[in-house]
């Protein structure tokens, strides 16, 4: 080798080291700004999915249920527009239970990891569980019977439809969870950002602390982004069409519809019709807007 | 020797959060809040016992009354540590109260819990001013003529306290705790605990009440009849709680257990270990199957226990001679005998507590006829209940009209709860302020000069203290935005020029300010969510008269309600809005003039 080849062969390899450490891994590129880069690897989220999988252990009892209509307006949304009803419907026909909702969910809304005592409880943080072989998440009941016992008010109901909570207002009395029929509240035991069980994949929804309660949330933040969108530009009324959840972006089989029950154009209006609606049976005579279909096409 | 792992049991929960006492997936409340409930019942015995026997002309030792009452302020003491340690966030439990704070943010009054908090705060007020007023008897005997009265207010409080709490429970899904019973049921479990406890307390300092003895057995065969008809209707029964509050008191009937005086004690707190267990079963169904007592668990019963008994004893040995007193021998009957000649009877009294002075109960046939409101009744206990409750009807009439408790549903039906509660409170503080103003201010006058000086600058000091914590709160002093940046750099150019035109500013408006200003040029209009108090009214000469710059600054600042939006608009573009709600006011202006 002379010395044109061995200089030529340095500066391949040096290059080649300085490309290795440039490498970019696909997934740090979904969250921009602060906290990007700390927080557990998505795949100990994956292994945390996979382990409350195993564990799940509750069963759904399922009845048939009307199809969710205009809300009973109650003194709290009187004057607000309710042209919107949002909610999900499940297609246990096309559901085989494989859980990338519940993975789509966690990277979306930043949902943290527990630690392995919590874990070997069964108490995970996750918005959407397995309840024998199928998604369960919060169903934003019409009368829901959480918002009515939360002493500050933290827990809400939009007149969208959505059963929100107000993080900053939250107290963590625990009377939400403690009187959710379906126990689909989940409330942070831990401090996720300080033990490191946190991870901001999704810049647009804030880390919970510790002590509040959490749930689904409809992915309020992209309804939210996309009425900004209409505001700003003036489309006119606005009927959330084109959002979606993540875990209906995220689900193979689409078999979770994301849409307005309120509005004939929707996604899950089409879905729906002619099909049976079902609702767990402890939720069954509370209105809620997340329903499963099966059978009857 | 309790007290120290208790504490730092006490420590470890709250530095650790809720996960570290024993609660499983369904259940999310555990041991504090059962032994919230179990203090809490033991704290109703004390003034049942002074209250009730003083309303019911039961005669009672003074020194027994003091006992019990002392017992009611200590375990109310320990019984609030509980929910508050329970909380998530343990700094916001000021959300929990019916105050609306700066931002009009206001608590959700469908919930139970907020009237619990209130009853509670005011029961312990009125336990302490009962308390106070029977201590103050031996120096200012005066004061003696207030207490029935005051026992009228507490004895439907206790009641009603009780009521509220167990509504948190039977207002709830979970289907153990659901049913019309509980709130008697709460009751009769709480006054029993509580009898026991004055039992115990007695017996430490050495006397014996039969009567309690009665009670107590009275209380057991209630409970068992309650629990027996629970277990027939869905079933659940807690046998280790039935043995020890419901078989073992029966022992009582045994003449042997009874006079033996060891074996009186074991009963009592027999009793006081087969209601906690009761409690804890209650509030965590699935305890010793899927949730196990850890350490923690242990430390905070410890540290229950322990408290209450260091501040029982301690208060106890502080205002030892005050409660033994130099005139009082065991046997002694209590001064509220004096008052009975005067009162027209405990008939009376039951009219009064249901409300204003429906006056004619007429005296009986001995006592000679005073006219109903010349009577001393009327004067102590309905002019001040009749003042109550018409301040409290006031006070939902005045929250009715407030334009910013529009969205909160403040209906008679939603302040149900708090209406008896706080009509007590404003009677017997009217009561107490007045017998105080008669009874002790001549008494003080002729103390020391410096000592005068020192007890109204303390009363001054208070009433700055709350006057200014009140302030704090509705000044916005509790909701300050998390990330507020000060700015002391001068504005660099003055200009008026649209350096960003009015369509960006159209869209900068609509996308960032609309939300609460609305897109019209009516500004508040529109008012989007009920969390939110209405923005300010702003028309051309209000803009004018502020001035672009302030303007500028108060959005990039914020100010008062309004978050500010340094970093995330340009004082640039701050600007251009600036200009473009200058022209929606002249707009809004034009129009308005066209239209007339």
């Amino acid at each position: 080798m002379d010395r044109r080849d061995f200089i030529k062969s340095c500066s391949l390899m040096a290059v080649a080291g300085l490309l290795f450490g440039c490498r970019k891994s696909v997934l740090e590129g979904l969250g921009t700004g602060e906290g990007n880069l700390r927080g557990p690897s998505p795949k100990a989220f994956e292994d945390e999915v996979r382990l409350a999988m195993s564990q799940a252990r509750g069963r759904l009892d399922l009845v048939r249920v009307n199809a969710p209509g205009k809300m009973k307006s109650s003194g709290l949304l009187e004057g607000a527009g309710c042209n919107n009803r949002f909610g999900m419907a499940i297609d246990l026909d096309a559901c085989d239970g494989c859980g990338k909702c519940i993975l789509a969910c966690n990277m979306e809304n930043n949902v943290p990891l527990v630690n392995e005592d919590e874990a070997a409880r069964g108490r995970f943080m996750h918005w959407i569980e397995m309840r024998g072989g199928v998604p369960f998440m919060c169903a934003h009941c019409g009368d829901a019977p959480c918002e009515k016992v939360c002493p500050t008010g933290a827990a809400n109901h939009t007149p969208d439809g959505i059963s929100a909570m107000m993080y900053k207002r939250c107290a963590g009395t625990r009377f939400c969870g403690a009187n959710c029929p379906a126990k689909a509240r989940k409330f942070n035991f831990l401090d996720a950002q300080k033990l490191g069980l946190a991870r901001k994949f999704n810049k647009d929804v804030p880390l919970r602390e510790k002590g509040v309660m959490e749930k689904c949330s409809l992915c309020l933040h992209r309804l939210q982004n996309d009425r900004l969108r209409f505001k700003t530009e003036s489309l006119g009324e606005w009927r959330g069409r084109g959002v979606t959840t993540a875990c209906a972006e995220g689900c193979p089989k689409n078999a979770i519809v994301f849409g307005n029950w309120l509005d004939s154009e929707s996604p899950l209006v089409k879905a729906t019709s002619g099909r049976q609606l079902y609702a767990p049976r402890e939720l069954a005579n509370l209105d809620p807007s997340v329903v499963f279909i099966m059978g009857k096409r | 020797m309790l007290l120290l792992p208790g504490l730092v049991a006490l420590g470890y929960a709250l530095y650790n959060g809720p996960a570290s006492w024993a609660v499983d997936g369904n259940t999310f409340w555990g041991t504090p809040i059962s032994l919230f409930v179990f203090w809490i019942g033991l704290a109703h015995a004390g003034t049942l016992l002074s209250a009730i026997f003083l309303v019911l002309d039961i005669k009672q030792d003074k020194r027994t009354a003091m006992l019990a009452e002392l017992s009611t302020l200590c375990s109310l003491a320990v019984a609030v540590i509980f929910p508050l340690m329970h909380l998530g966030v343990l700094d916001r439990f000021y959300m929990v109260m019916p105050l609306a704070d700066a931002r009009m943010n206001f608590a959700n009054i469908r919930s139970p819990l907020v009237w619990d908090f209130c009853c509670i705060v005011i029961y312990g007020i009125l336990s302490l001013l009962f308390f106070g007023t029977h201590l103050a008897c031996g120096r200012f005997p005066g004061l003696s003529k207030i207490r029935k009265p005051l026992g009228w207010l507490l004895f439907p409080l206790v009641l009603w306290v009780h009521t509220v709490v167990s509504l948190d429970f039977a207002a709830t899904f979970v289907p153990e705790w659901q049913g019309a019973f509980f709130p008697v049921y709460f009751i009769v479990g709480a006054i029993y605990s509580g009898l026991a406890l004055v039992g115990c307390i007695l017996w430490f300092e050495g006397y014996r009440m039969r009567l309690l003895e009665q009670l107590v057995k009275i209380g057991s065969w209630l409970l068992c009849a309650i629990w027996l008809w629970n277990f027939m209707v869905s079933g659940n029964f807690c046998t280790s709680a039935f043995i020890f509050a419901g078989l073992l008191p029966q022992l009582l009937l045994v003449s042997a257990i009874k006079n033996s005086r060891v074996g009186r004690l074991l009963i009592y707190i027999s009793i006081l270990v087969g209601l906690l267990l009761e409690r804890l079963f209650l509030v965590s169904p699935g305890l010793g199957e899927t949730v196990h007592f850890g350490l923690v668990d242990l430390g905070l019963l410890a540290f229950g226990v322990s408290a209450f008994i260091l501040g029982f004893c301690g208060i106890r040995w502080y205002l030892g001679s005050a409660i033994e007193g130099e005139s009082t021998f065991f046997g002694e009957v209590d001064d509220s005998d004096l008052v009975k000649g005067e009162t027209a009877g405990s008939v009376g009294g039951a009219g009064a507590d249901s409300g204003s002075g429906d006056g004619s109960d007429g005296s009986d046939g001995a006592e000679k006829y005073v006219e109903p409101w010349r009577s001393y009744e009327t004067r102590t206990l309905r002019f001040p209940m009749f003042v109550g409750l018409s301040l409290t009807v006031l006070f939902c009439i005045w929250c009715g009209a407030q334009l910013a408790y529009d969205d909160v549903e403040l209906t008679l039906v939603q302040v149900a709860p708090i209406i008896y509660p706080m009509a007590a409170l404003i009677a017997a503080l009217i009561a107490v302020g007045k017998a105080f103003y008669k009874e002790v201010l001549p008494e003080l006058n002729t103390f020391s000069k410096k000592r005068r000086m020192i007890w109204s600058a303390v009363v001054i000091a208070f009433c700055i203290l709350i006057a200014g914590l009140m302030g704090a709160f509705y000044g916005g002093g509790a909701s300050v935005a998390s990330d507020t940046r000060v700015h002391s750099a001068p504005v660099a150019e003055i200009s008026n020029s649209p350096a960003v035109e009015l369509s960006k500013s159209r869209l900068i408006w609509n996308s960032r300010c609309a939300s609460c200003h609305g897109t019209d040029g009516k500004f508040n209009e529109k008012f989007v969510r009920e969390f939110y108090p209405v923005p300010q009214k702003l028309d051309s000469a209000r803009i004018d008269s502020i001035g672009v710059d302030s303007l500028v600054q108060v959005i990039l600042q914020g100010r008062a309600n309004m978050n500010a939006y340094e970093g995330r608009l340009t004082e640039v573009e701050a600007r251009g809005l600036v200009l473009y709600m200058q022209k929606l006011a002249q707009d809004a202006q034009q129009s308005a003039g066209e239209a007339k």
